[in-house]
């Protein structure tokens, strides 16, 4: 069906000095009518859910908060039944957790995007793409179970190792380590922020390598060549063409993945030994995160715990509101290709 | 030919589920009843939720956890609840009061269990079963004031161990849970002081009384669910690592548990049947105008001399309503009714399978006083002789209480330990320092490796109480110079078994999943584009 869409020009005087722009009138028709309606409206919806889940966590939180103020934010005992509750101490947690899962992703998946669109070859690539989307499918309690069983054993050396070689950096170092002693102590470097980062690493890798992919994908053809042909080598277009083209997809992917980085919760509560202390000894026991707080605590919770409960939700849901707004913005301006004037 | 055996099988089946259950006219006019509580209890109640089932009767159950229960069968949302402990008047742990109308409830008691140690120990490698722990040293263990395993007062309770210079690092849950709660009040109840002393060093002033969220200081692990528990202790990584579960877990997890002295100075594991004599005094809270109407006193069971006494032993509620009330009726009360006498006598048979203690005869008698008061209810002619419950015959007799076993004479206290494993470890002996039984202590302090080389003869006395197992000890050491010198370690056996194979199967299945529909996207496009 073809949209019609009618232009009236008005008469204008020739001689007249400063032409007056011309109103243009547009007339729509029933169909784009319909169209612009319903894709407006399922636009506005997902707005409206999102401010209904904030307004539903602000109006729940209400009790909680208005009894702590803003003491909610820097408290770090979690006893709403006591009137002593805050995210000071799991916030912090939670920040930790995904700045680890971050470090660790970025390369892994900035590797995996960039081998899949530039080295391998062609006809692997469709497999590569699906094996690691297959990573995004995989349920995450699968993960946690699999980082709980499977992968804290394997990770517990490496641990050791960090503190032993690194630990005279702070947030390496381990208290009860007994590393001195001739039965060593496993236990003080099991359930840590660093494990659990580990395995949310894996679970964010998916998400950033495919945003990756795309934006690598879209590098125009003809600037790489014009870098192979002035002699480039493959790396040297990767550095020169691949990489600043794709500076704002790369971010805004890294972004995307930090934003379910602080949002995941199962994988973590199965892990990580909850602590209410705040303490940046990543590859020490305990450690903490807002998810797994409430994923934990619901089911024993009085209405005022509950309350307090959703006021930690809504501090994580607005946490993670600003940190997709930032990816998405970054992710709009490379999708542009404005970034490759950079 | 084939006919005839079908009728035969049909008529046997037929009858069977007539003579057993509800008559079948009934079975169409069952209100499906809904409940929800305790995660604790909820292996149990599945079992009964499913045998009910060939009745007619259908019970939905959802185990969110014993508080999300009682909140909810107090909004009227669900028709009854599973709590591990019952209405909390004045809750000690700083939580908002829960008010239920007098006289709209009854509590009865759903299945019985004790809580278990279980532990990751190995001394020279060899994996510790027989550990043995006073009420004391459990509190301590569990607080923080002990903590290394060669402690004296843990060595005590040990003597025919050397206990290696290891961290404790107790396990704990870090959801809410009914276990917890159990926990918590034998130990306030029992060593108040060292609890609470505890609880001003875990920042939880004044008191944390009996609580379902256990507080944690540095050095201690919190692990969500039994499974988390389990998962943790059972690891290689996790020695020195003591955690409280149910004791399924340690069946299933093939790892041992401890053994818990008792008032009568015997060190007791919480095996079924010693739960279930446990149990037998366990008084029920009879004054009406009390808060605490018809709940569990257990100062008798903790305190109980009965040389098979479990101290940890408790069981948790079934919540009914005795009032017309939300979306209850007196159609479902008719269910509810059915199911409750179901889950009070033939339900209780499977209970040891399951991991739980079958419910002894003085709660099952005076929780069917109870399940009168549900409003719709047929009360049915059972009583005692008619229950089918493993504890007692149909004359009355009270069955446990005559054939449960004794612990042997080595479990005593001051004595040198038994040899025979615990828990899931029950066919792994440990390897002592004197001979087994009343004979020993002679080579008390020896270190174990010595110990195993001049291993004294085995006796009748290794018995384990639970499985009555007397051939253990002597089979697994080929010879009566027996137990200190079979090595125990449990990764030993080499070579290419059963597990391996199986694993590889796995791994060869999931490289298929994973693997598989990408090349196979890869090969039909591939062909398609030909």
């Amino acid at each position: 069906m073809l949209t019609q869409t009618e232009t009236f020009v008005p008469q204008t005087e020739p001689e007249s000095r400063e032409p007056d722009p011309r109103t243009i009138n547009t007339v729509r028709d029933r169909n784009d009518r319909i169209f612009r309606v319903g894709l407006s409206s399922t636009g506005i919806a997902v707005l409206a859910i999102m401010v209904a889940v904030g307004v539903f966590l602000g109006v729940q939180a209400f009790d909680a908060l208005s009894e702590t103020g803003v003491s909610f934010l820097t408290t770090t005992e979690w006893e709403p039944d006591r009137g002593r509750f805050g995210i000071g101490s799991v916030l912090l947690g939670t920040v930790l957790i995904a700045l680890v899962a971050i470090a660790i992703a970025i390369p892994i998946s900035l590797g995996t995007a960039l081998f899949i669109t530039n080295i391998a070859p062609a006809r692997f690539r469709g497999i590569l793409v699906s094996l690691v989307d297959l990573m995004a499918a995989v349920p995450s309690v699968v993960y946690g179970l699999w980082g709980l069983f499977f992968f804290q054993p394997g990770v517990i050396g490496l641990s050791r190792w960090i503190s032993t070689w690194f630990g005279w950096i702070p947030i390496f170092s381990v208290e009860g380590a007994e590393s001195n002693s001739a039965l060593p102590n496993a236990s003080a470097f099991t359930a840590s922020a660093f494990i659990a980062g580990v395995v949310v690493a894996l679970m964010v890798m998916p998400i950033q390598s495919s945003v990756m992919r795309e934006v690598f994908s879209q590098v125009p053809l003809g600037e790489r060549e014009g870098a192979f042909a002035l002699g480039a080598t493959r790396w040297g277009a990767i550095r020169v063409v691949s990489l600043p083209f794709a500076r704002g997809g790369i971010i805004g992917g890294t972004m995307l993945g930090l934003g379910r980085a602080l949002g995941e919760t199962i994988a973590v509560l199965l892990i990580i030994s909850p602590s209410f202390d705040i303490k940046f000894r990543i590859l020490e026991t305990g450690g903490n995160s807002v998810s797994s707080l409430i994923a934990l605590g619901y089911k024993e919770a009085s209405s005022f715990g509950l309350s307090a409960l959703m006021a930690a939700g809504l501090a994580l849901f607005a946490m993670t509101l600003v940190v997709n707004f930032i990816a998405s913005a970054f992710v709009a301006r490379s999708r542009s290709g404005a970034s490759s004037e950079a | 030919m084939k006919k005839v055996w079908a009728l035969v099988l049909f008529g046997l089946v037929a009858s069977v589920i007539g003579a057993s259950g509800p008559s079948a006219e009934a079975q169409a006019s069952y209100q499906r009843i809904s409940g929800e509580g305790s995660s604790w209890s909820a292996v149990a109640i599945d079992a009964m939720r499913v045998n009910v089932k060939q009745f007619g009767i259908t019970v939905d159950y959802n185990p969110s956890g014993s508080s999300a229960g009682r909140k909810n069968f107090l909004n009227g949302t669900v028709d009854y609840a599973a709590s591990d402990i019952p209405f909390q008047f004045q809750p000690e742990d700083g939580s908002a009061p829960e008010n239920p109308a007098p006289g709209s409830y009854a509590y009865i008691p759903v299945t019985a269990g004790g809580t278990s140690f279980i532990y990751n120990l190995k001394i020279n490698g060899q994996r510790v079963t027989n550990l043995r722990l006073s009420g004391e040293n459990v509190t301590k263990l569990f607080t923080g004031a002990i903590t290394r395993w060669n402690d004296p007062a843990i060595a005590a309770d040990n003597p025919g161990l050397t206990m290696p210079d290891r961290p404790v690092v107790p396990v704990v849950r870090s959801d809410g849970s009914g276990s917890t709660a159990q926990f918590t009040r034998w130990m306030i109840s029992q060593h108040g002081p060292l609890w609470n002393d505890y609880c001003r060093r875990s920042g939880r002033a004044p008191a944390c009384g009996a609580t379902s969220t256990y507080p944690t200081i540095t050095g201690m692990k919190a692990q969500a669910g039994d499974l988390g528990i389990t998962g943790y202790v059972t690891q290689g990584f996790a020695e020195g690592s003591i955690g409280y579960v149910n004791y399924s877990y340690a069946i299933g997890s093939r790892f041992p548990v401890a053994k818990v002295l008792n008032k009568a100075g015997f060190y007791t594991e919480p095996s079924p049947t010693n739960v279930s004599v446990s149990l037998l005094k366990a008084r029920i809270n009879t004054d009406a105008a009390s808060p605490n109407y018809l709940t569990q006193i257990l100062d008798d069971v903790y305190n109980d001399t009965d040389p098979r006494n479990y101290q940890l032993s408790s069981y948790s509620y079934f919540i009914l309503p005795t009032t017309i009330r939300g979306q209850f009726n007196a159609a479902k009360g008719r269910t509810l009714g059915a199911f409750t006498y179901y889950a009070m006598c033939q339900a209780q048979q499977q209970s040891a399978s399951l991991g739980y203690s079958p419910l002894p005869i003085n709660l099952v008698s005076s929780s069917l006083e109870q399940i009168r008061k549900i409003p719709g209810v047929e009360v049915q002619s059972v009583d005692v002789k008619s229950c089918n419950n493993p504890t007692f015959s149909p004359d009355g007799t009270n069955l446990l209480a005559k054939n449960a076993p004794f612990p042997s004479d080595c479990d005593k206290i001051n004595v040198t330990q038994c040899a025979a494993g615990t828990g899931g470890a029950a066919g792994q002996p440990t390897a002592t320092n004197s001979g087994a039984g009343s004979a020993g202590g002679s080579g008390a302090g020896a270190a174990g490796a010595e110990a195993a080389a001049a291993a004294t003869a085995a006796s009748g006395t290794d018995c384990d109480p639970a499985t009555e197992d007397c051939s253990v000890v002597n089979s697994a050491g080929g010879s009566n110079s027996l137990a200190s010198a079979i090595p125990v370690s449990l990764a030993a056996p080499g070579g290419w078994t059963s597990s391996q194979t199986l694993t590889l199967l796995v791994v060869l299945l999931l490289a298929m999943v994973i693997v598989g529909p990408a090349i196979g996207i890869q090969y039909f496009s591939k062909r398609n584009q030909k």
